[in-house]
């Protein structure tokens, strides 16, 4: 069995985030670049799933020339290859062009299964997992916690509000995780001096057969056209106990109107 | 030696902080507190084979050298959760027996010191031997196939956490009758082998003993290498022990100085101005953190000296290694308490026992003035004092 990984690198998530004035997008200098936290739980699940059915894990990443680092965080935990998709024409991609071109670098290899992060840290829309399927014509399980191949058919548990669906498939499909799904491992020292030596093939738009005139920032369907800092917390309301915190508290909810 | 480390260093120091992140300070404070051992850390520390980096591959260890140990050290303390068990178990008796021993013994010991599954401490130190190791009187003898232990020693950490200490004992020469020191596997569980906790002041998870071996008796396999090579021996494993102190020092410091800056950035005692503002506190921070980072670069070269196989280059720089990195987190440590005002002291903060912890650095595994005595003999060619 063939997995795809696909993995975003994010600016670190502890860190302070800062737009650039001009273009309006995450000044990826100001903080470190990190893999995706969402994504090691993507990779933990397709390493488990070869383990236990065997086959490879391919680690592909769409990103700047620097993105290589998460493809190597990817090889240390035990992923087998890698993809860089990098082209000055994909900076400023929406979730839109970032599926499509995706789905034209998936194109360049073989798999059984896609699996992908429920949502990326800095832009949080949880897109592209559905939009890719969509683009591949393939069966989307989005949100599993549980995945389970038998055959050629996969069954995932899909979280929901009210606890989970079970959701059926044949393969090839696309699915993304979500972190209660597993406890990703730890790179190992022997995995992090083996990654160097493992295989990643670079693609630009031109090897991944995709169109520059649909992908970057200016063809995005969606612009940023402002952004403010968030204003900085207020102090907010201290309640003495007196004897009647318990009435002050309620008054407070209600008259915020969450009571 | 490049001053940037390699990419796969890079890598094993970003996948230490985070693993060590989930425990940190909080965790080791709880498990001290209720007399418990950072069992939990140390155990997935070495699942991940960052306990065996400087071991040889083909006994379980990851095949790196002391530098990839000193930075997984260094990690766990600037984390705020140093195991100190690694200065001993992989550093020292993982770097001996690698060394030393016979290919069973290597494969007997090794991949459990590698992930962790089995801890050996070590045992040097003795009432009347501490600072002149020369003086050591545990003996062992031959009898029949197997030898007897006899006699004790002081201050061994994590002893009552460990399956085994390696001891620094001493043979009779049969022919002159001159002792030579030789270094024996023990089994804590071994008849005849008693311990009894120090009090110490300080408040890590991991305890030190006073041990006492009543006619021990061991396999013949107990001894590790040979019998008349026990010095040299030896010193193979000071070497990389007096890196890892430097290493948990520097990373102690930083652990001192990253919180240090944190809350002179947001501490205001005047006006709307966080106190990092006045030079007289950010200044002795900057200089400590100079301090610190110098000590730094000269672990790193004494781990790459040892590393690249010179074993006495190594010994000068590890030396002076140790004394730089003590004093700089003595410094850092001292100043990141000064810098909290009250909240230094305070539990809250959990910098206190960092004193204690720094302190120590100054003392073990060899103290400052017998490192001032080496530098100023082998250095500068001065005459010996003692
Ligand atoms: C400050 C800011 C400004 C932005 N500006 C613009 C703009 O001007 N115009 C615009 O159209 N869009 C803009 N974006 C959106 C940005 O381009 C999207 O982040 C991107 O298209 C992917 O969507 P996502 O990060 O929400 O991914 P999600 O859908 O949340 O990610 C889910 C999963 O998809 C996979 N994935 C996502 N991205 C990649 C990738 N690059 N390579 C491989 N796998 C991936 C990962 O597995 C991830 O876990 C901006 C975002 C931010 C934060
Ligand atoms: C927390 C802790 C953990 C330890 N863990 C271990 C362990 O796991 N295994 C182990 O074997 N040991 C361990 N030790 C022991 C440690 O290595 C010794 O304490 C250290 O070597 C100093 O020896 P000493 O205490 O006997 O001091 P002494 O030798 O009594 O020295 C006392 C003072 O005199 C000074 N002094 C002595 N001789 C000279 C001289 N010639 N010139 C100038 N000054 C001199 C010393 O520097 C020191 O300041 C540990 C100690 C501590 C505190």
């Amino acid at each position: 069995m063939k997995i795809v990984v696909c993995v975003k690198q994010v600016p670190d998530t502890e860190a302070e985030k800062r737009l650039l004035p001009d273009t309006l997008t995450v000044d990826r200098e100001s903080s470190n670049p990190v893999l995706n936290e969402m994504d090691e739980f993507a990779i933990e699940e397709a390493l488990k799933l070869t383990e236990a059915h065997g086959g490879e894990v391919v680690v592909l990443t769409m990103g700047p020339d620097g993105a290589d680092a998460a493809v190597r965080k990817a090889l240390s935990m035990g992923a087998h290859s890698g993809i860089l998709l990098s082209d000055p024409a994909l900076a400023g991609s929406d979730a839109v062009a970032t599926s499509y071109a995706i789905a034209q670098a998936l194109g360049t290899t073989e798999y059984d299964l896609v699996i992908l992060g429920s949502e990326a840290s800095d832009a949080r829309t949880s897109l592209v997992p559905a939009m890719l399927a969509e683009r591949l014509g393939l069966p989307q399980l989005t949100f599993a916690s549980k995945v389970e191949i038998d055959g050629t058919s996969i069954t995932v548990n899909r979280l929901t509000d009210y606890g989970h669906d079970v959701v059926q498939a044949q393969l090839p499909a696309v699915v993304s995780v979500v972190e209660k799904i597993n406890e990703p491992r730890y790179p190992s020292f022997k995995g992090i001096m083996a990654a160097k030596k493992k295989p990643v093939a670079a693609l630009d738009v031109a090897a991944a057969g995709i169109d520059a005139a649909l992908v970057g920032q200016a063809a995005a369907a969606t612009t940023v056209v402002d952004a403010a800092q968030r204003p900085p917390r207020s102090a907010g309301v201290k309640v003495t106990d007196e004897g009647d915190g318990g009435v002050k508290l309620a008054e407070f909810l209600s008259a915020q109107k969450f009571i | 030696m490049s001053f940037v480390e390699p990419e796969e260093r890079v890598a094993l120091r970003q996948a230490v902080r985070d693993l060590a992140k989930r425990y940190g300070p909080d965790y080791v404070r709880r498990q001290a507190k209720a007399g418990l051992k950072s069992t939990e850390l140390w155990d997935e520390v070495g699942r991940a084979g960052y306990l065996g980096v400087s071991l040889p591959e083909e006994h379980g260890g990851g095949g790196g050298g002391i530098a990839d140990l000193a930075a997984v050290g260094e990690e766990l303390a600037r984390a705020g959760c140093p195991l100190l068990l690694i200065v001993v178990s992989p550093a020292i008796c993982g770097t001996i027996i690698s060394r030393f021993g016979t290919e069973a013994q290597k494969q007997k010991w090794l991949p459990g010191i590698a992930d962790g599954s089995f801890k050996m401490a070590f045992g040097i130190t003795e009432p009347d031997a501490g600072s002149n190791s020369h003086n050591i009187t545990t003996t062992v003898r031959r009898d029949g196939d197997e030898w007897v232990l006899t006699g004790q020693k002081v201050f061994i950490s994590g002893v009552d956490e460990s399956d085994a200490v390696l001891v620094v004992a001493r043979t009779k020469d049969a022919a002159t009758g001159n002792l030579k020191p030789a270094l024996m596997v023990v089994p804590t569980d071994a008849p005849g082998f008693t311990k009894t906790m120090i009090e110490m002041e300080i408040a890590g998870p991991e305890k030190q003993f006073q041990l006492f071996f009543d006619d021990v008796r061991l396999p013949a396999d107990a001894l590790i290498g040979d019998e008349d090579a026990g010095l040299l021996q030896l010193f193979a494993g000071l070497n990389p022990e007096r890196i890892m102190a430097a290493a948990f020092a520097v990373g102690t410091a930083k652990y001192a100085l990253d919180r240090a800056a944190e809350y002179a950035k947001t501490r205001t005692v005047w006006r709307d101005r966080p106190i990092g503002t006045h030079q007289g506190v950010a200044h002795p921070l900057a200089q400590a953190a100079i301090h610190v980072e110098l000590a730094k670069v000269m672990t790193q070269k004494a781990a790459w000296l040892y590393d690249s196989g010179d074993d006495f280059g190594a010994g000068e720089a590890a030396n002076m290694a140790k004394f730089a990195a003590a004093d700089a987190a003595v410094e850092a440590v001292d100043q990141a308490i000064q810098t909290h005002g009250g909240n230094g002291l305070a539990t809250e903060y959990g910098l206190a026992p960092l004193l204690a912890a720094t302190r120590v650095t100054r003392i073990a595994p060899v103290s400052r003035e017998m490192i001032l005595n080496f530098i100023a003999q082998h250095t500068l060619g001065l005459p010996k004092s003692y």
